[in-house]
This record gives structure tokens, sequence and C-alpha cells, in this order.
């Protein structure tokens, strides 16, 4: 598999020095080898692509109001007319998918960033000194006893009232602990490194050598490690909208959607299918990229889970 | 070994009474008053007074937390406000249905995730291989809740193989074939969670297998079943069954979705139910004994790393 990959890797390569293309103008060449390097990780750059350009234009492509009730259409089959079919509203199931995309796209990016802000400095702290570390990482190790899903639902309860501030701060809070493990085990070895010891020895302060040599050699595993969160974070999402407890109900979510779908789903499993496979396709896509940064940024961490 | 054991409980107790702070303290989290939170809107001042006294709320934090402690120790994990009954009275009723969707989903996980690694990393980049991998990594994208609900109106309901919904006690009615009712959640479950076991076991059967001691059985001439199985599963199971303890961990949080999918009568749908009622007991007891069971695997899982593999007891 390596091997092949490699001679057809040479071979556009090749080709492309040959032709002029607009691709190659626009695509700095790090990216392009890493965009091209395998089948997968292409396909996962586009469909997130498409996502992208799916929740940006969403309420301007969409061929019927996402959120008109419509009676007299409900709960019809997939047609040339309604590409999905309908919901027991008769709204378009196609553009609530649609629409649902940027709300999906927007809570994964938000989680992920809040477990990013937490976890990068705690983590980096904890790792860096040893008597913080001993104290909070036992606290995160704590918390992460809590299963992910139980603990998000508990939060939501917690904060009183669905909303999408309180869906980030709930979900975030399970993620963030397992982005400080991550941050914290990297620090652990990276201060073990010669330049550490040699920044050490040139007397510089404990603050600016975590400032300046240790957190830029975090990004990598920290990138990886947002890539996963961001794919889990919009499938948990998912599950605590299904469930009722995520963001309210009149907001058109792929969650949301395979709740009020499931009183239906014999009569018309459409309501629950698409939603699910735009969730499986978007999750499926985080994961790969997740997976081909790994392998890109830090060969190290291939082995591990 | 001895100090290791000591070790390892101590580990344990730590952990135990840090999940009992975490519980305690997120109730502590909930904003304004949490009497008139739990009682709803339509409260009188003295109900609200009423249940200020009775769960000791007029006391200071720490005054609190000693008492949860104490109830804690005593086995009392407070009453239920909707069902008016102890927590761990509907909670023990609950387990059941839970335990058997999560050892059935586990036996899936097993059953397809470790002889799809084993199988995988034989061969490695063979077509078997590849394919093996494109599935794991599909499985592992798909919501478990959503592969429910397909196999549900497919199997269930278009080909009316399997009953769909519900589940009547094992252990009340002495029925094993209501365990008919689990196999499709037990299936989205366990298969979910069989790609990412198929894929830890296909890469540290990979690590193995390019070993020394791995070309040396090969050299003596020993059958290749004998290699895998002897040689190289036992030396790749340790990575394995972190995953494994992880998957168990995994199931739990999983069976909250799936059980409500199915609508089975397990821990699961009572959390949805108390999170939608706001039965903040209920919601605290489950907390503390999914956590605790969490902890408990975790002791477990090193008790058997340490039998797996001798060196890990002296570190």
């Amino acid at each position: 598999m390596t091997k092949r990959t490699h001679s057809n890797k040479r071979d556009r390569d090749a080709s492309d020095s040959r032709t002029y293309s607009v691709w190659k103008c626009l695509v700095p060449p790090g990216f392009r080898k890493f965009a091209t390097g395998r089948r997968t990780t292409l396909a996962a750059i586009l469909i997130l692509a498409a996502l992208i350009l799916i929740s940006a234009l969403g309420p301007w492509i969409v061929p019927y109001d996402a959120d008109k009730l419509k009676v007299t259409d409900r709960l019809q089959g997939p047609s040339g007319t309604h590409f999905f079919g309908t919901d027991n509203f008769g709204r378009d199931v196609f553009s609530r998918v649609i629409v649902g995309t940027r709300i999906t796209l927007l809570l994964g990016l938000s989680i992920s960033a809040f477990s990013l802000l937490v976890g990068l400095p705690v983590g980096a702290i904890c790792g860096f000194y040893d008597r913080v570390g001993l104290v909070v990482m036992r606290l995160v190790d704590a918390m992460m006893a809590f299963p992910a899903i139980i603990l998000a639902l508990a939060l939501m309860a917690i904060f009183g009232k669905p909303g999408v501030l309180n869906v980030i701060l709930a979900v975030g809070m399970v993620w963030a602990p397992r982005m400080i493990r991550v941050v914290y085990s990297a620090t652990l070895s990276l201060r073990e490194n010669t330049y550490v010891e040699a920044a050490k020895a040139l007397g510089m302060s404990s603050t600016r050598i975590l400032l300046r040599h240790i957190a830029i050699n975090l990004l990598s595993p920290v990138i990886v490690q947002a890539t996963f969160t961001f794919a889990f974070s919009i499938m948990e999402v998912a599950a605590l909208n299904f469930l009722g407890v995520g963001i309210p109900p009149y907001v058109a979510s792929w969650g949301g959607m395979m709740n009020e779908g499931r009183t239906y789903i014999i009569r018309a499993p459409w309501i629950i299918l698409f939603p699910g496979l735009f969730l499986a396709t978007a999750v499926l896509a985080f994961n790969l990229l997740g997976d081909a940064l790994r392998d890109r940024l830090d060969p190290k961490l291939r082995r591990t889970v | 070994m001895l100090s290791y054991l000591v070790r390892r409980v101590g580990g344990m107790v730590v952990s135990t009474i840090l999940v009992i702070t975490i519980t305690f303290l997120l109730l502590q989290l909930i904003p304004g008053d949490p009497a008139t939170v739990m009682l709803g809107a339509n409260a009188t001042p003295e109900q609200a007074e009423q249940l200020r006294k009775t769960w000791g709320l007029d006391q200071p934090i720490p005054v609190q937390f000693a008492r949860y402690f104490e109830n804690f120790v005593r086995g009392d994990f407070g009453q239920s406000l909707f069902h008016r009954q102890p927590v761990l009275t509907i909670i023990r009723q609950r387990a059941e249905t839970s335990v058997w969707l999560s050892a059935l989903a586990l036996i899936v996980a097993l059953g397809i995730g470790i002889p799809a690694g084993i199988l995988s990393s034989v061969k490695p980049n063979s077509l078997m291989d590849n394919s093996m991998l494109l599935v794991a990594l599909a499985g592992a994208s798909i919501p478990s809740f959503w592969l429910g609900l397909m196999l549900m109106t497919l199997i269930a309901g278009k080909l009316g193989w399997l009953p769909s919904s519900g589940f009547t006690s094992v252990l009340a009615t002495g029925n094993l074939a209501n365990l008919k009712n689990l196999i499709l959640p037990a299936f989205s479950l366990g298969f979910v969670n069989a790609a990412l076991l198929a894929r830890t076991t296909r890469s540290s059967m990979l690590d193995v297998l390019n070993a020394d001691y791995v070309t040396t059985a090969r050299a003596k001439g020993l059958r290749q079943r004998s290699v895998i199985v002897k040689h190289a599963l036992r030396n790749a199971s340790i990575p394995i069954l972190t995953v494994v303890s992880f998957t168990f961990a995994s199931l739990l949080s999983g069976a909250v979705v799936t059980e409500n999918v199915f609508a089975l009568p397990g821990i699961g749908s009572l959390i949805v139910q108390s999170v939608l009622k706001r039965d903040y007991p209920v919601i605290q007891g489950i907390m503390l004994v999914v956590a605790l069971l969490y902890v408990l695997i975790n002791f477990v899982t090193d008790l058997v790393y340490a039998m797996l593999d001798p060196r890990i007891r002296y570190r």
C-alpha cells in the first residue's frame, strides 16, 4: 500500500510540473503534498470543503424554506420535488439537512475551540510544573471517569435549559479534560529535550521556556486532538439533540430531525436516514483528516491510540 | 506484587473520593437557588424552605459535603424527587437491562473487532486488510443511535425478524428468550465499538509480528496458528486490553442513547428521563454509580495488566 501510494504520488507530481494548473497556483505546496498524499485524505478535504460551502450558503441554496410547514405535503417519500422527502409537518427534509449543516459545524468548532482554550494552558502548566500537575491531573482523570454523554446530560440538566451556549459549555467541559491529558503528556516528553535543558542552562525563566520552546511544539498534537474533538463533539451534540436536551427543537439540526422522525420511522424512514448520513459523512471526514494530520505532524503518535 | 497492589488500591481510593467530590460540586453549579430550580417556578416559599431543610441546603458547603459523603458511605444516595423512592432502589431496578445490553454489546464488539484486527494484521495491506480498515473507519463514524434506528426499520419493521423495542426482565420471569429484544440494540452498540477495537488489535499485532521472537518462532517451524495465538496475541494484548476497558466505558455511555432508541428500561433511559424532569438526586446517583464502576474497571484492568506482563509490577 505504502509503496503504491509513493509511486502514485511521484507520477502525479511529475505530471503536475508539466501542466500549469490553477490548483497549483492557489494551493501552497506543503498542503498540496499533504492533500494528495493519500486518496482518503483528499476525499476528507473535499467533503469538508463541501460541508463548509453548504453551511456558508445554506439558506440561499435550499429549494424550500426549511421551517415552512405545509401539512398537505406531510410524510412524502423522496422524489424530484422533495429530494429527501418531507417530514410530519410537511417540511422539506433536504432543505432542513442543508440548513442544519451550519449549526453542526459551528457547534463543533466552538467546542473544539473551548477545549483548546482550556486544555492548552492547563495541560502545559501541569506538564511543566510537577506539583501543580500532580494535583490537577488527578482531578482531570477523575473527570474522565464520567462517560462523555452522561456528563454532558448532567451538565445540561444543571445549566437548566436547552440552548446553543449551554451545549457548547456542556460538551466542551466533557472534552476539555481529554485535551488537557494530551497536552500534559506531550509537555512531559517535550521538557526532556536537550534544547529545554540548554534554555534552562542559559538562565531562561520557566515562563519563557514554556512560551517560546514548549508551546510552539505543542501545536502538532493539539491540532490533531482538536480534529478528533471536532468529530466526537458533533456526534455528541447530535446525540443530545436526539435525546431532546440539546439546542431548542425549533432550530433545524441533524440530531433534532432524527428525534422528530422517530415516531414515523416505519412510515417515513427518510426523515432519519438523510440527516444520519450527513452526520456520519461529516464525522468520517474529520476522523480521516485527524488520522492524516497525526501521521503527517506527529509520526511518533501514530502507534498510540 | 503486593506493593503494586497496595499502590493500585490507594489510587482507586483517591479516584473514588475525587469522583464523589466532583459529583457533589457539579450540583453546586446549578445557577440560582437549587431548591426553587428543583421544585419549579410554581413552588411556594414554604415548600422551598422545607426542601432546603430536609436536604440541608441551608448549611455551609463544607458541612453539606461532609453530610453527602457520610450518606454515600452508608449507601444512601438520596430520594428521587419524581419517583418518591430511594435513588439506589430505582437504579437497582433499572440495572439489569443495562448490564445485559452492555454484556451482549461487549460480546459483539469483541467477537467482531478482535478477529477482524488479527485477520488484518496477518496479511497487512492486502485487499482484506484495506477493506477491513475502511469498514472499521466507517463503523467508528456512524452514530450508534442512527445505526440502531436503521436496523430497527429494516429488520424489525420491514422484515419483522426481531422485536423492535421494549424488554422484560430475564431474572424476574426466568425467560431467557427475552434477550431476543436486545439483539438489535446490542448489535448497533457493539458494531460501532468493534471498529476501534479492530484498529487497535491490528496495530498492536503488527508491532509484535515484526519482533525477533516471532521470527524465531517461525524459524523453529511452529505452525502459523500457534505463532499468532501464543506468541503474538498474548504480547499484543496489553494495548488491546486498554481498549477493551475503554470499550466498556464507551458502551456504558453509548447505552444511554441506544436504550432510548429501543425503549429499553435501563439506566440510560432513566438518566434521560431524570434530566428532562430535573430529578437531580437521580442524575447525581447515576453519575456516581457509573463513574465508580469505571474506576473499578480501571482497577481490574491494571491488575490484569500485571498478570499478563510481570514487568509492569515493578514500575
